[in-house]
């Protein structure tokens, strides 16, 4: 028999705040040692009340304007009640009575067209900490900087009928998320928890349905689909197992799943609202705020970008990343040529970052200084070459361009007497050179070149060296 | 309210009641459920949950950063830390 | 018997009681399960105190989370009346001249009754005029600070300093300030007397009642007998409430962050299990089995959400009874007095109890106990109480 494959994702996304969702500690990504982050309520303890971040809440309503979602006038916060040590108050804040969003969609392109995934809703809620588990000392340390930073549950319908859509999907809402500067989407800050069950194709009725959870890695969740799908058909098609609704989560030093134990599933969560926090209502006059601060998104960058006549590949890769784009808006509005800036970015910076061993999407420059680095060399003040040697500093030592360029004598004028004698200089030490030139090899006038400009610590117009190492030459032949 | 579940009640709250507390819970049990019984003779039809008795809307605070307490401090009562984090018992074994 | 779980300083005027934190200063709650811990900050209604020049004298002992009549519940000593019946130790202190007030919170009406068997005041004010920033939480939705004192004079001078405006808060109102005054004319007020509530005391506090009505009428004042015939749907809905939110507030205490720890256990399981066993009193649990029962899926809509509904009622009732009436009066309780009793009857006693307290921390509403009675106004009344109680303290016996 043949069979259909009916997915359902909830996919948890931390959301790029500076500050938790309930009180003022940083995010757990600012924290270099363990607990760095916190602060009474985040571990636990009584007397602080929880005030609701503003900022996440527009942060939750922009995705659900992304992601076409109804945003609700009117969102209320629960409790949900259970017991595990990464959950300090032992009760986690969410929204369950009352979501911020709710059905939207989202268009996933495929290899055989576009799906449509529907979204039954987006809530806020806070995440929990971290254990580490020390087999050596047979103890488990408590980490609180990750409790209360606040995320978004993104719950989709049971809409995905393969692996493939499930992936597309992730990276879809991972690249929208990302550029809307909602999430920054870092390693293990997007969280899935994935729903399976099988039926027979044509069938209109769900199977029994297993959830994965907590899987963060998409080569981790596309094995995990497919093992789970064998381990359904088996258990139909074979007895292999009777299949019960339950949640497993995935091993993936074993490469399969396993049933969790009853007590971590059989809780009753005993949601009810929280008295401490006001109901959340989103009027039209904040909507509009909310759309009017909107990003663009990458459709509507794309085609801006476009209308400024760069190339097809520049865009893409200009738009694979939200902060690129910030840059080039930045530079560009200080009056730089859009094609040459996406060259400065593009190719330069991304060379300097790759000698590094960095991609681009790590690039860290004040949009300031690139256009003073840029606006050197078009002025003439510097070449090129000194242009990208300026660039290697300030994005590698994180040094000040304008300092650098003094500090180095860089735009110094070099007067045509200290050209003449250099090329004179390198003339004569390099008779070699000189004879294979004038006997006809023309190429041998490019490592002249080279060792004059080197001489010159590449000061000087490349073109008027030029010039004069072929007019001083010319005179010896 | 059976002695059943009144044990799951205990394991789900993470405490043991005695024997003879466990019947002292049960008519208290038993007591309650009369009393909620009755509440249903109340009529709420038509009326709306008040989950906040002075009722507000859009309480906020600012997303500002502001980190007033140092770990050290946090981890001083703690019954047992590493200097850094908080210990427990292994959880996976 | 010591009123003080902790003293601070011996000049000291004021004293909190064991919920309300102080920056290092132990804070237990009436629980063994807080043992050792010591909050990082005071208490907004402390901050307050102390910046207005108000020294404080000390912790005063608490029944374990305020869970129960009048303090009988607290792990670590229990104060009595001379005569070896029941009082709250911050209403003995009060009464017994050790401090000029004592701030209480009041989630379940125990320092209103306290009040009641010192022959103190207690003023409960309006939900979300004191912040409840830096209070140990029991039920959020409905506990507030109030000051107990002698006298209306001393209740409105710590009252006028602990309300206002606190942004740690998310249910504090946005008043930063509110004027108090216990001189208003009590003649030509309008007091409603709720018959429930009067039929349900005993007779002992039906005469005190009757001797509080005479002087208000004496005053100038009006009563008039009114029903309000759900009263005791509104105290069950109360107790609902009040269990639910404190099961969900103490489950944090589970011996791995701070407070008691058990000595023996060999996983988390028996961590938990066994701190939480030997950290809390049976009526403790039982507000948290009660609680987690009242939540659970299939009892929530019949139980919690009803209760909900109910305080909405209650809300509507009462906004009706202020739209004719200046003032309720009622008893604070159903004795004058309350022996030492078995304290595995505390959850049932207390609940009967909540008949007489429920509606002010239901509904958010001040109220006031002076002279054994008790008064409720309308939300932001507090004045209104004050200068009743005042009116009355001034009259001879």
């Amino acid at each position: 028999m043949k069979y259909e494959v009916v997915i359902g994702l909830e996919t948890h996304v931390e959301l790029s705040t500076k500050s938790k969702i309930f009180c003022a500690c940083g995010g757990h990504s600012e924290a270099d040692q363990p607990n760095d982050c916190v602060c009474p309520a985040c571990c636990g303890m009584p007397g602080m009340l929880p005030v609701t971040n503003r900022h996440a809440v527009e942060l939750a309503v922009r995705a659900g304007i992304m992601l076409n979602c109804r945003i609700n006038q009117y969102a209320t916060f629960d409790k949900k009640s259970y017991y595990y040590p990464d959950l300090p108050c032992a009760y986690q804040i969410t929204q369950w009575f009352h979501p911020i969003c709710t059905e939207g969609y989202v268009d996933v392109p495929t290899k055989h067209g576009v799906s449509r995934i529907g979204i039954k809703q987006i809530h806020m809620e806070e995440d929990a900490g971290k254990l580490v588990h020390d087999d050596w000392a047979d103890v488990t340390y408590v980490d609180f900087n990750r409790t209360s930073v606040p995320l978004i549950e993104i719950v989709s319908k049971p809409d995905f009928r393969s692996a493939e859509e499930v992936l597309g999907y992730l990276e879809k809402l991972k690249a929208m998320l990302r550029f809307g500067g909602i999430s920054e989407c870092e390693e293990g800050a997007m969280r899935c928890d994935v729903n399976i069950s099988i039926r027979p194709e044509g069938s209109t009725e769900l199977g029994v349905r297993s959830e994965i959870k907590n899987m963060s890695s998409l080569t981790a969740i596309e094995r995990a689909i497919k093992y789970e799908v064998a381990r359904h058909i088996d258990a139909v098609e074979r007895n292999t197992e009777t299949l019960v609704q339950e949640t497993r989560r995935w091993d993936d030093m074993k490469n399969r799943t396993f049933a969790m134990r009853n007590k971590e599933t059989a809780a009753d969560y005993r949601y009810f609202p929280d008295p401490n926090l006001m109901p959340v209502v989103v009027d039209d006059e904040w909507l509009k705020e909310i759309r009017d601060n909107m990003p663009a998104t990458i459709e509507q960058k794309t085609a801006e970008y476009a209308s400024m006549g760069l190339s097809g590949q520049d865009i893409a890769s200009l738009v694979s990343e939200r902060r690129l784009c910030d840059l080039f808006d930045a530079v560009v509005a200080s009056g730089r040529r859009p094609a040459d800036t996406a060259a400065w970015i593009l190719t330069d910076c991304a060379g300097i970052l790759r000698r590094g061993g960095k991609v681009i999407g790590e690039l860290d420059i004040a949009p300031e200084a690139l256009s003073y680095i840029i606006g050197m060399v078009d002025e003439g003040k510097i070449n090129r070459g000194v242009g990208k040697k300026v660039l290697g500093a300030v994005i590698e030592k994180g040094v000040s361009p304008e300092q650098y360029v003094k500090e180095q004598a860089l735009d110094a004028k070099v007067d045509e007497s200290l050209i003449l004698d250099t090329v004179k200089t390198v003339l004569t030490e390099n008779a070699k050179a000189v004879s294979d030139y004038l006997g006809g090899k023309e190429k041998a006038l490019q490592s002249l070149f080279g060792s004059c400009m080197k001489v010159l610590r590449g000061k000087g117009d490349p073109a008027a060296i030029r010039e004069i190492l072929v007019r001083e030459i010319e005179k010896l032949k | 309210m059976t002695v059943e579940n009144l044990k799951a009640l205990e394991s789900l709250n993470e405490f043991r009641l005695t024997e003879a507390e466990e019947e002292k819970a049960l008519a208290v049990f038993r007591f309650m459920e009369g009393e909620a019984a009755a509440l249903q003779s109340v009529n709420t039809e038509g009326t709306e949950v008040m989950v906040h008795c002075m009722p507000m809307t859009n309480i906020f605070r600012e997303d500002v950063r502001e980190q007033a307490f140092t770990r050290d401090e946090l981890l001083e009562g703690a019954p047992e830390h590493s200097g850094d984090s908080w210990i427990v018992p292994r959880l996976v074994k | 018997m010591n009123y003080f779980v902790t003293e601070i300083d011996r000049a000291g005027t004021v004293a909190v009681d064991d919920t309300i934190l102080v920056k290092g200063c132990e804070a237990k709650a009436g629980s063994h399960i807080l043992d050792g811990f010591v909050p990082l900050f005071s208490s907004d209604a402390v901050e307050r105190l102390v910046k207005a020049g108000f020294t404080l004298r000390g912790k005063t002992h608490t029944g374990e989370f305020g869970l129960d009549i009048a303090g009988e519940t607290s792990y670590h000593g229990v104060c009595k009346k001379a005569d070896g019946t029941l009082s709250t130790a911050a209403a003995e202190a009060v009464a017994a001249g050790a401090v000029k007030q004592a701030l209480c919170v009041d989630v379940n009406g125990a320092p209103r009754r306290g009040a009641a068997l010192s022959g103190v005041d207690f003023l409960k004010p309006t939900y979300g005029t004191v912040s409840r920033y830096g209070i140990i939480p029991t039920a959020c939705s409905g506990e507030q600070v109030g000051v107990c004192a002698a006298n209306a004079e001393d209740v409105e001078e710590a009252l006028s300093v602990i309300a206002g405006h606190d942004g740690k808060d998310g249910t504090s109102l946005p008043a930063e300030k509110y004027e108090y005054a216990a001189d208003k004319d009590v003649a030509g007020m309008k007091i409603a007397l709720v018959k429930e509530l009067y039929d349900a005391a005993d007779e002992g506090v039906r005469a005190a009642i009757d001797a509080f009505r005479a002087k208000l009428e004496k005053a100038g004042a009006t009563v008039e007998v009114i029903p309000v015939t759900d009263v005791k749907a509104y105290a069950t809905a109360w107790q609902i409430m009040l269990s639910a939110e404190t099961c969900n507030n103490i489950s944090r205490y589970d011996g791995v962050k701070f407070g008691y720890r058990a000595p023996v256990y060999k996983d988390i399981d028996e961590l938990y299990v066994n701190s939480r066993t030997e950290g809390m009193g049976f009526t403790a649990k039982m507000n948290v089995l009660f609680g987690s029962d009242v939540l659970s899926k299939n009892r929530y809509m019949s139980c919690y959400d009803k209760s909900l509904r109910l305080r909405r009622l209650a809300s509507e009732k009462m906004k009706e009874i202020f739209a004719g009436f200046d003032a309720v009066l009622c008893p604070a309780m159903s004795a004058l007095s309350v022996p030492a009793y078995d304290l595995a009857e505390t959850f049932e006693r207390t609940e009967r109890e909540l008949l007489f307290t429920t509606i002010p921390n239901l509904t958010g509403i001040p109220a006031m106990v002076t002279g054994g009675v008790q008064l409720w106004a309308a939300a932001f009344g507090e004045s209104t109480l004050l200068s009743i109680a005042a009116t009355a303290e001034r009259m001879a016996d």
